[in-house]
C-alpha cells in the first residue's frame, strides 16, 4: 500500500519535471538571451555564458544531467540570482507555507461556520449568503488585498502594511487568500448539508427527537464534508497561484514571487524546482485528503482495513 | 599631467567649504542618530557591485561600497577612494593615487593591491563578461607601483575607463570577501566594502538592513557632508506596488519611498507633511530606434515622416498627466553632452509627414484608413518585452500608435510579449521599431552601444563610418569641450539628418519623504535616488 503510494508520487514528480522541462524547451528564445537580459551582448559573452551553464551541450544531455542532480537532491543554481536554488527557495518557503496554512485553515473554518449558520434558514438568508459567497469567489485577490490594506493598514493602522513580521502581518494576506476559498467551500458545504438533511437518516434522527441544530452538526455535516475534503485538497494545492498576487500586493517574501520572476526570465532551474515542490505538495495533500476520508466516513475505514 | 590632481584637490577644498545641505522643511539641521524605513520598488538580483545591472538598485550599492572617483555634475570627476589621477599624454595609462587610512568593513586595508585584486576578479572567466566586454574593453593590465599607487594600462585611448572607476561595477570589494565569500556573485552579508553603511541582514523578498560604519571618513567631494553617516540604521523594504509604497508612506510605515508614478503624485502633493522630489536620469532619453535594414524605414522619407507624425507633447500629456519631460535628443537633457539646439528643430508636422509619404510612394489608403503601396499596408512593428516595460511605456506606445494612424495613416503594431519572444523578434530582424533608454553616467557609453556599427544594442542597425569615427573621437579625448562638440554632431546626425531616432521622454526618478526626514536627494550625475549617506531624521 505504502510502496504503491510512494511509487505513484515518484511518477507524478518525474512527469511534472519532464513536462516543465519540455515546455520551457519549446518556449521561444534561448536561455543565453535570458541570462544576458538587458546587459551587454557579444559572441564572446554568449560563448562564455553557454560554457558556464553547460548550455552548449545537447538538450538531452542537459535533461539527463538535470534528472541526475535531482535524484541526488541537488536543484542546481539560479541563472538569474546566481545562488543555489535550494537556498533561494529555502529562504522563502517558510513564509509561503505559513500563508497557505493560515489561509486554508481560515477558509475552511469560515466556510463551516457560514454553512452551519445559513443552512435551513430559508430562501432569504440563503440568497444573501449566496451573493456574498459569489462576490468572494469572483473578486480578484489583487482588489481585495488593496481594499483591505487601504482600510485596515493605511487608514486605521491596525496591521502593518506588509512583510513577514509575525502574526499581525499575516492577518491581511491570509484573509485576502481565504475569502475566495471560503466562498467556494461554503457553497459546496451548504448544498451537501441540505441534501443530507433530506436523507432518510436525517428523518430518523429528527424522529428520535433530536433538535434540528444537532441533526445538522452531528449527522449531516459528516456527509457534507466528503466533497469539501476533496475540494480543500485541490484548493490547497492551488494556493500557490493566489499567493503570487497576495505576495506582490503585500510585499511578502514567498515562492509566488520567485515563481513569477523565474518564469518571466526563464530561470529554468528555479521554475523546475518550484514545479517539483508544488507537485510534491499536491501529492502530500491528496494523500492526506484520502486519509481524512477514512476519518470522516467509517465505511471507507473498514474497506481500507480489509 | 599634474593639472588634474590640482583640480581634484581644488574640488575637494571647494566641497569642504560649501554650506551644509539645504534642509527639507521641518527636518531642521542634520542630526546624528536614529533609523528609518525606505520603501523601494526593486529587489536587487545581486548585492555584488561588480555585477550591478539594475538602475533601481543603485541607491543600495553606494551604502556599502565606494569607488575610486565620483562624477561631478559637469561631466568631470572628483576624488573618492583615489585622491587624484594622472593621464599619460598618449591616453594609454591612468595612474591612480589612493587615499591612505581607508579600511574595509571586515578590517582589511584598502590599498593598491586591493584595487588590483578587484580588477583581477573582474577578469575571471564567467564572472562579469558584460563588464569586461564593455566598460573594460580597452583594459590591458594593472600594475601596483606602491601601496598607494596603481597604474592602469589601456590597449587604446578610452576616457570611459574613468566612468568605470566611478561606476558601481568599479566599486571596491574587500579582497577577503573576494577570496572567501560563499556566494560572491550574489553578494550579501559576506561581500563587504568600504562604504558608509554595512549590510547586516537580508531577507529575500522582504527587506535589507544596514547599520552605520562608524569609521567612515572618506566620502566623495561631491557629498554634502563628510565623516560617518547620520543614521544609525536604515531598512529598505521591497514593495513592488506603487500604491502600496505610497500607502506605507502616508500611514507612517515608511518615511521615504522612491518610484511614485504620475497617478499617485497628487496624493503626495495634497499632504502638507510629505514632500516629493523629481530628478531626470542621466544617460539616453527613452527613444524609438527605427530599423533601417528593410522597408519601410530603409527610406529616409518614411523615417522622417514617422518623426513628423507624432505630436510628442500631446502624447506625453495624455499618458503622464504633465509629469513627463519631453526629449528632443537621444541624449537625455540632464547630460552635460545634451545638444540643446535640437529642440524644436524637427517633428510635429503632420502636413510634412503626409507629403513625405506621398513622395515615397505610399499614396493609396486601405479600408481601415492606413496608407498602402503596391497593395502593402504601411505597417511598422514595435515588440516590447513585458518584464522590462516600466513607466507605462506600453500605454505610451498605444498613444503613439493612435497618433501616427490619425495624422499620417501609419500602422504601428505594438505587441507586449515575454522576454524570449521579444528576443526572438530581435534576432530574426522581425521588427521596425526598437524602444530603449539607458542610464549611463557618461552618455558616451550608451551611444557606443546604441549607435556604433558594432554596438551590442544597435537595433536601428544604422551603420555609418563617419558616425563610428565620431564615437571613437568622443571616447578617446579627455577634453570635455571637444567631447561635447563631437557628441553634438552625433546627435544632429542621428536624430535630425538621418532621422533614425524618435526621442520621446527623459526618464526620471521620484523620491517622496515625510517632513521629519532631511537630506533626501539624488546621486550627482546619475540622477537616481541617492544612498542613505546624506539622510537624517529630526529628533
Amino acid at each position: 500500500m505504502l510502496a504503491r503510494r510512494v511509487g505513484t508520487a515518484v511518477v507524478v514528480l518525474w512527469v511534472a519535471a519532464t513536462a516543465t522541462y519540455l515546455a520551457l524547451l519549446a518556449a521561444p528564445g534561448s536561455t543565453v538571451d535570458t541570462i544576458i537580459g538587458d546587459g551587454a551582448d557579444s559572441p564572446e559573452i554568449r560563448a562564455q555564458i553557454a560554457r558556464e551553464w553547460d548550455l552548449d551541450r545537447s538538450p538531452l544531455v542537459q535533461y539527463a544531467a538535470y534528472l541526475g542532480r535531482l535524484v541526488r537532491g541537488d536543484l542546481g543554481r539560479s541563472y538569474l540570482l546566481q545562488r543555489p536554488v535550494s537556498e533561494v527557495l529555502g529562504a522563502q518557503l517558510g513564509s509561503t507555507v505559513q500563508l497557505a496554512v493560515a489561509a486554508a485553515t481560515l477558509g475552511v473554518l469560515l466556510s463551516v461556520v457560514l454553512a452551519l449558520v445559513t443552512t435551513g434558514r430559508g430562501a432569504w438568508a440563503r440568497r444573501v449568503s449566496g451573493t456574498v459567497e459569489l462576490a468572494f469567489v469572483s473578486t480578484p485577490g489583487f482588489l481585495v488585498g488593496m481594499v483591505l490594506l487601504n482600510v485596515f493598514s493605511f487608514r486605521w493602522g491596525l496591521f502593518p502594511v506588509a512583510g513577514d513580521r509575525g502574526i499581525a502581518a499575516l492577518v491581511l494576506p491570509a484573509v485576502t487568500l481565504a475569502l475566495p476559498i471560503a466562498g467556494l467551500l461554503t457553497q459546496v458545504l451548504r448544498e451537501g448539508l441540505e441534501r443530507a438533511l433530506d436523507e432518510p437518516f436525517a428523518v430518523t434522527a429528527r424522529a428520535r427527537g433530536l433538535r434540528e441544530r444537532a441533526v445538522v452538526a452531528r449527522h449531516a455535516l459528516r456527509h457534507a464534508l466528503l466533497p469539501v475534503v476533496t475540494l480543500a485538497g485541490w484548493v490547497f494545492g492551488g494556493l500557490l497561484g493566489g499567493a503570487v498576487i497576495v505576495e506582490q500586493v503585500f510585499g511578502r517574501p514567498g515562492l509566488g514571487q520567485i515563481a513569477v520572476t523565474a518564469v518571466t526570465s526563464q530561470d529554468l532551474p528555479v521554475v523546475l524546482a518550484v514545479v517539483m515542490l508544488s507537485a510534491a505538495v499536491f501529492v502530500a495533500v491528496s494523500t492526506l485528503a484520502d486519509t481524512l476520508y477514512a476519518v470522516v466516513d467509517p465505511r471507507l475505514r473498514t474497506a481500507v482495513a480489509a | 599631467m599634474s593639472r588634474t590632481r590640482v583640480l581634484l584637490a581644488l574640488a575637494l577644498l571647494v566641497a569642504g567649504c560649501s554650506s551644509p545641505a539645504p534642509a527639507a522643511p521641518g527636518a531642521g539641521t542634520p542630526v546624528s542618530g536614529g533609523s528609518l524605513t525606505f520603501a523601494v520598488e526593486t529587489e536587487p538580483i545581486t548585492f555584488n557591485p561588480h555585477l550591478y545591472a539594475q538602475a533601481k538598485a543603485r541607491l543600495l550599492v553606494w551604502n556599502s561600497f565606494d569607488a575610486l572617483i565620483a562624477h561631478d555634475d559637469k561631466g568631470g570627476y572628483v576624488p573618492w577612494l583615489a585622491t587624484g589621477y594622472d593621464v599619460a599624454a598618449d591616453g594609454l595609462a591612468y595612474t591612480f593615487h589612493l587615499r591612505t587610512g581607508v579600511t574595509f568593513a571586515d578590517g582589511e586595508k584598502f590599498d593598491a593591491n586591493a584595487v588590483k585584486a578587484n580588477l583581477d576578479q573582474l577578469f575571471v572567466t564567467g564572472y562579469a563578461p558584460s563588464v569586461t566586454a564593455v566598460q573594460l574593453r580597452n583594459f590591458k593590465d594593472a600594475q601596483v607601483v606602491d601601496p598607494q599607487t596603481i597604474v592602469v594600462h589601456l590597449k587604446a585611448p578610452d576616457v570611459l575607463v574613468l566612468d568605470f572607476f566611478a561606476s558601481p561595477q568599479g566599486g571596491q570589494i574587500s579582497p577577503k570577501s573576494l577570496r572567501e565569500a560563499k556566494n560572491l556573485k550574489a553578494g550579501g552579508v559576506d561581500v563587504v566594502g568600504t562604504g558608509p553603511f554595512v549590510l547586516d541582514r537580508y531577507q529575500p523578498g522582504q527587506e535589507v538592513h544596514y547599520h552605520r560604519n562608524p569609521a567612515y571618513n572618506w566620502a566623495p567631494a561631491t557629498a554634502k557632508h563628510q565623516g560617518p553617516a547620520y543614521l544609525d540604521e536604515v531598512t529598505y523594504r521591497f514593495l513592488k506596488e506603487s500604491s502600496v509604497r505610497v500607502g506605507a508612506l502616508t500611514s507612517g510605515q515608511a518615511q521615504v519611498v522612491e518610484g511614485v508614478p504620475a497617478t499617485d503624485q497628487d496624493l503626495i502633493s495634497a499632504n502638507s507633511h510629505l514632500a516629493l522630489n523629481r530628478q531626470l536620469n542621466a544617460g539616453t532619453a527613452y527613444s524609438y530606434y527605427l530599423n533601417v535594414t528593410h522597408a519601410p524605414f530603409d527610406d529616409i522619407r518614411v523615417r522622417r515622416a514617422f518623426q513628423d507624425a507624432v505630436d510628442v507633447d500631446t502624447v506625453l500629456k495624455s499618458v503622464y498627466r504633465g509629469t513627463a519631460t519631453r526629449a528632443w535628443s537621444v541624449v537625455g537633457p540632464a547630460s552635460p553632452f545634451y545638444d540643446k539646439s535640437l529642440e524644436k528643430a524637427y517633428g510635429n508636422d503632420a502636413a510634412a509627414a503626409n507629403k513625405l509619404l506621398d513622395e515615397a510612394g505610399w499614396t493609396q489608403r486601405d479600408a481601415d484608413g492606413f496608407r498602402t503601396k503596391n497593395g502593402q499596408r504601411l505597417t511598422v512593428r514595435l515588440v516590447q518585452s513585458a518584464p522590462f516595460v516600466r513607466d507605462r511605456r506600453d500605454i505610451l506606445a498605444q498613444a503613439v500608435q493612435a497618433a501616427v494612424k490619425q495624422s499620417a495613416g501609419i500602422d504601428l503594431k505594438v505587441s507586449l510579449v515575454d522576454q524570449a519572444t521579444a528576443n526572438q523578434a530581435l534576432q530574426t530582424n522581425q521588427y521596425e521599431v526598437f524602444d530603449n533608454s539607458r542610464l549611463d553616467t557618461d552618455a558616451g557609453t550608451a551611444l557606443n552601444l546604441l549607435l556604433a556599427s558594432s554596438g551590442a544594442i544597435n537595433r536601428g542597425q544604422y551603420k555609418d563610418p563617419h558616425l563610428d569615427q565620431l564615437l571613437v573621437d568622443g571616447q578617446s579625448s579627455t577634453d570635455l569641450a571637444k567631447r561635447t562638440a563631437v557628441y553634438a554632431q552625433v546627435q544632429k546626425l542621428t536624430v535630425v539628418d538621418q532621422a533614425v531616432i524618435l526621442p520621446l521622454y527623459a526618464p526620471q526618478d521620484q523620491v517622496a519623504a515625510t517632513d521629519s526626514v532631511g537630506g533626501t536627494g539624488f546621486e550627482v550625475a546619475a540622477g537616481v535616488p541617492a544612498s542613505a549617506y546624506g539622510l537624517w531624521v529630526a529628533k
